[in-house]
């Protein structure tokens, strides 16, 4: 029960052929993120019952077309003269591995934990030769007893949870032959504006802490992190709405859970004010980018730990300041393009938090109206102290939390009475694997 | 001046020489008329005919043209042919392709840049389609898979001809399939039997191992089966089924193929039918049939064999070129009287003698094709077979643009490549009634085939067939290399 096996690997081309020569170069935000990548799950229960196989090689054939509309997905990358990474759309493909289990979904997801859920999305690190590597990956599960599972991965440089997300409503939109999602955009960031280019002292200091913080450059730091694991919590409607009650005014749902995971963690690890966050968030709409903006997106701020009272407001508070508007990102885009080599890879100490809020992931719908059950979101690698994902839960008002924190703390988290906030009791819909 | 002047002697000439019988005959008959209009009546009744005499030379006459009639070869007409179109999912670009070389011969990166080399100066397009199989990494060349594709590669194919021309499966009374590296038992034409339905006394071949010019010799085989089976049609699938034949190996002259065979098919539909005479599309004027095998090179330039790690392949020799110059040469000395005007055959014959008698350092005559032939289908076996042809036969770059067109946009289909190239010329309405058509295959053997056609009606562009989508964006311009 339960048991996942591979069927074949293969690579996947768009009907459509790249005219040749053409380049999608990556701005700053995109080439930060070197050495992370994605990982997105995808869980369906589908209505009719097909031959093993038939829907695969169905998913197989839109997805070709879907990628018609995806130049630099289906590119590989390559150095520029200044040594900087771009794509090269050259019409290479995307890999697609193909998968079956035996069971239903039900019961897989009953039982599911991280490493199992991994194997359901294929990933390979970037190769040697980095001309033949594909930065996207695509896989496709069959459940014996119906269902489906789909994951994409991808390399953080070229997308992120959000483009990653849109990639896979436009694969089901045109699976099921309706109405598609916008066509994709792939343009530069928009340039800060040219007076502010001298002035270096104006720069907010802590907005570019994080990153400096993650200035590892090769090896990341001097021992192995501790093994982490992977453990996901959902939070009903009513349980956020009482935590964003509790976190004070204006306080959004990302906020108010957030302060409430940070102040559980710094109580299980004893770490006191030493221990400080940094949220990551999408800065598509401070930006004033379309929607359909392809590409990465995120922002890092640093949230300081020093000061900071035990309580869920105050920390809500000092997260909802953390929190950029358009001038403060194009300052860190400013600075990014002064330096060069900085890379987060996972080196620094932070708590780190990703705001999923707006990732459409519920919105993907393969066949009839069956949206999926439940998604599962990745951002590896989880380096220094750990990192939480708040996205939305299938219930509206609802969230999912996906905490990965070294195995221990985790253990502690899922032991938590969470006697403080009264009615905020999260149901463990993924814990530790059972030995 | 003088170019002219030449030109208009040449044309005169040409003129005079075709059209001989006529200047002969013509005065001859106006002087026999203007002599019995100018005699007397008188010498008229010396002219009695005898009725014995009347009788004898009309039952003569009768009899001649009886034994004529019996005698002449039935006509064979080409009533309509359907070529396979891969799905675009099938599509293999040359980055990606390339990819895959290096992903599987990640130990050899001599063959892999060879590899590379080959498909940059190849004539390929990023069009052309290898079979599902194919796509794996590592690719998966099953039994299972090959049957796979050979089903869906010709019962397409059948589907459509059966589509165009409202043919029956129980109207089918001839099958010829000719695929030649794949042979399961039971036979391709067992599985059409099977799948179709077809007659008990049907009459099947299956025809495997002879190379990229089987396509002439399945259409020989057929028209000799109709000239015995009067009132009959026959069924002719031209394919290769690339799944079996993938080289895994690392020999450098055996990669060749991996890079320029891809997946096509073709289904053609020949009767001999007094009522097919009005809507076929071509009547079949000649087939002609060289074999080169006698000669050892010309036997062992296409050679399958395993390579020393016991991988199979099909071995290309470095003369292929010289031998393909050859055959040709064969082959046209064959054709070149049945189809050349009297004029080239004139001056071939005045340059032949003048050459043994008087002065062998004369240039041989090359007659023109041009002149016999409107359109010409060369097989698609590679960029250097076309160019090889081209400057042989002195052949303009509009004539051999059907084969380069179609060796960008389908790649070498083997002995299907000279349907594709015909519906090329018919998908740009370049078919008129009249227009003799030269379909030239070459294949392992060493053999060169040829086939010539005649149009029976002019061809409207049709909105079906594999070139109805991207017609209009041919001829492109092929470069010499493409950078990968």
């Amino acid at each position: 029960m339960g048991e996942v096996t591979f069927i074949c690997k293969r690579t996947v081309i768009s009907t459509k052929a790249v005219e040749p020569g053409k380049f999608s170069p990556l701005s700053v935000l995109d080439r930060i993120m070197e050495g992370n990548h994605v990982r997105i799950v995808l869980y369906y229960n589908l209505p009719t019952r097909r031959r093993p196989g038939e829907l695969t090689k169905r998913l197989r054939e839109t997805i070709s077309e879907a990628l018609s509309a995806y130049p630099p997905v289906i590119g590989r990358l390559v150095r520029t003269p200044e040594g900087h990474w771009t794509v090269k759309c050259n019409d290479a493909g995307v890999r697609m591995v193909e998968a079956k289990v035996n069971g239903t979904v039900q019961e897989w997801l009953q039982n599911v934990d991280r490493e199992k859920e991994l194997m359901l999305v294929h990933w390979e690190e970037i190769y040697h030769k980095p001309y033949f590597w594909s930065t996207f990956y695509v896989q496709i599960t069959e459940f014996e007893c119906g269902g489906l599972a789909i994951g994409l991965s991808c390399s953080h440089m070229l997308s992120d949870p959000t483009s990653a997300t849109m990639l896979i409503k436009v694969w089901a939109d045109t699976t099921l032959g309706g109405q598609t999602a916008p066509a994709p955009v792939f343009r530069p960031l928009p340039t800060p504006p040219q007076q502010a280019a001298a002035a270096n002292t104006t720069t907010n200091p802590t907005s570019i802490d994080h990153y400096k913080s993650g200035t590892g450059g090769g090896g990341g730091g001097a021992c192995t992190p501790p093994p982490t694991s992977t453990i996901t919590l959902q939070f009903s409607q009513e349980s956020v709405a009482r935590c964003v009650a509790a976190a004070g005014p204006h306080a959004t749902p990302f906020d108010a859970l957030t302060a409430l995971l940070w102040t559980r963690i710094r109580r299980i690890r004893g770490a006191g004010p030493e221990l400080s966050l940094s949220i990551c968030f999408d800065a598509r709409s401070v930006l004033g980018l379309e929607s359909g903006f392809f590409g990465s997106c995120m922002v890092f701020n640093k949230v300081a730990g020093a000061g900071l009272s035990e309580d869920v407001a105050g920390a809500a508070t000092a997260i909802r300041e953390a929190g950029m508007d358009g001038d403060g990102v194009m300052e860190v885009i400013e600075w990014l393009e002064r330096e060069s080599e900085v890379r987060l890879d996972g080196g620094n100490n932070d708590v780190v938090c990703v705001n999923l809020e707006s990732v459409g992931v519920y919105g993907a719908v393969f066949e009839g109206d069956a949206a999926p059950l439940r998604a599962a979101c990745y951002v590896e690698p989880v380096g220094g102290a750990g990192k939480v994902l708040i996205m939305p839960a299938v219930e509206p008002g609802g969230r999912v939390a996906a905490v990965t924190l070294p195995e221990d703390e985790a253990k502690k988290l899922l032991e938590d009475t969470w006697v403080e906030l009264q009615g905020v009791v999260p149901v463990v819909v993924m814990g530790l694997p059972k030995k | 001046m003088q170019d002219i002047l030449l030109k208009y002697m040449k044309l005169g000439y040409q003129y005079l020489v075709n059209h001989i019988l006529a200047f002969l005959l013509i005065p001859t008959a106006i002087a026999v008329a203007v002599e019995i209009l100018r005699s007397s009546p008188a010498r008229w009744n010396s002219f009695a005919i005898d009725p014995i005499h009347l009788i004898f030379c009309s039952f003569l006459a009768v009899f001649i043209a009886t034994v004529y009639f019996m005698s002449k070869p039935r006509s064979i007409y080409l009533v309509d042919y359907a070529c396979y179109k891969p799905p675009v999912t099938c599509r293999v670009p040359f980055s990606t392709f390339m990819e895959h070389s290096r992903l599987i011969l990640k130990d050899n990166p001599k063959s892999v840049d060879f590899q590379m080399r080959i498909l940059e100066r190849s004539g390929l397009g990023e069009e052309t389609c290898l079979p599902p199989a194919i796509h794996y990494i590592p690719p998966t060349p099953t039994m299972d898979a090959a049957r796979g594709e050979a089903e869906t590669v010709i019962f397409s194919s059948i589907d459509s001809l059966m589509k165009s021309t409202g043919l029956k499966p129980k109207q089918i009374d001839i099958l010829v399939v000719n695929c030649s590296l794949f042979s399961p038992t039971p036979s391709l034409s067992a599985m059409i039997v099977n799948k179709y339905k077809l007659r008990s006394n049907i009459k099947s071949y299956n025809l495997s191992g002879m190379g990229c010019s089987a396509g002439l010799i399945s259409i020989d085989l057929a028209r000799d089966l109709l000239q015995i089976h009067p009132n009959s049609n026959a069924l002719v699938i031209s394919t290769e089924i690339i799944t079996p034949n993938y080289y895994k190996g690392s020999e450098r002259a055996m990669l060749l193929p991996n890079c320029l065979f891809r997946m096509g098919g073709a289904a053609i539909l020949l009767s001999n039918k007094r009522r097919d005479r009005s809507r076929a599309k071509y009547k079949l004027v000649h087939v002609v049939r060289t074999h080169k095998g006698a000669d050892d090179k010309a036997y062992k330039c296409v050679y399958e064999q395993e390579d020393p790690q016991g991988k199979v392949g099909i071995n290309l020799s470095k003369d292929l070129m010289v031998i393909a110059g050859e055959a040709l040469k064969s082959n046209i000395t064959t054709i070149g009287p049945l189809v050349l005007p009297a004029s080239e055959q004139l001056l071939f014959l005045f340059t032949l003698i003048g050459r043994k008698i008087f002065n062998p350092k004369w240039k041989p005559y090359i007659p023109d094709f041009k002149q016999a032939f409107e359109h010409f289908c060369i097989h698609a076996g590679g960029r250097a077979v076309i160019d090889e042809l081209q400057k042989n036969l002195q052949l303009s770059a509009e004539h051999v643009e059907a084969s380069r067109m179609t060796l960008h946009r389908f790649g070498n289909t083997s002995s299907s490549s000279l349907w594709y190239e015909l519906g090329y010329i018919e998908a740009k309405g370049r078919m008129k009634k009249g227009d003799r058509v030269w379909q030239i295959a070459f294949g392992s053997g060493f053999k060169c085939n040829s086939a010539v056609w005649k149009c029976n009606r002019t061809i409207k562009t049709t909105s079906d067939g594999p070139w109805q989508d991207c017609i209009n964006t041919y001829p492109v311009h092929i470069p010499e290399i493409v950078k990968i």
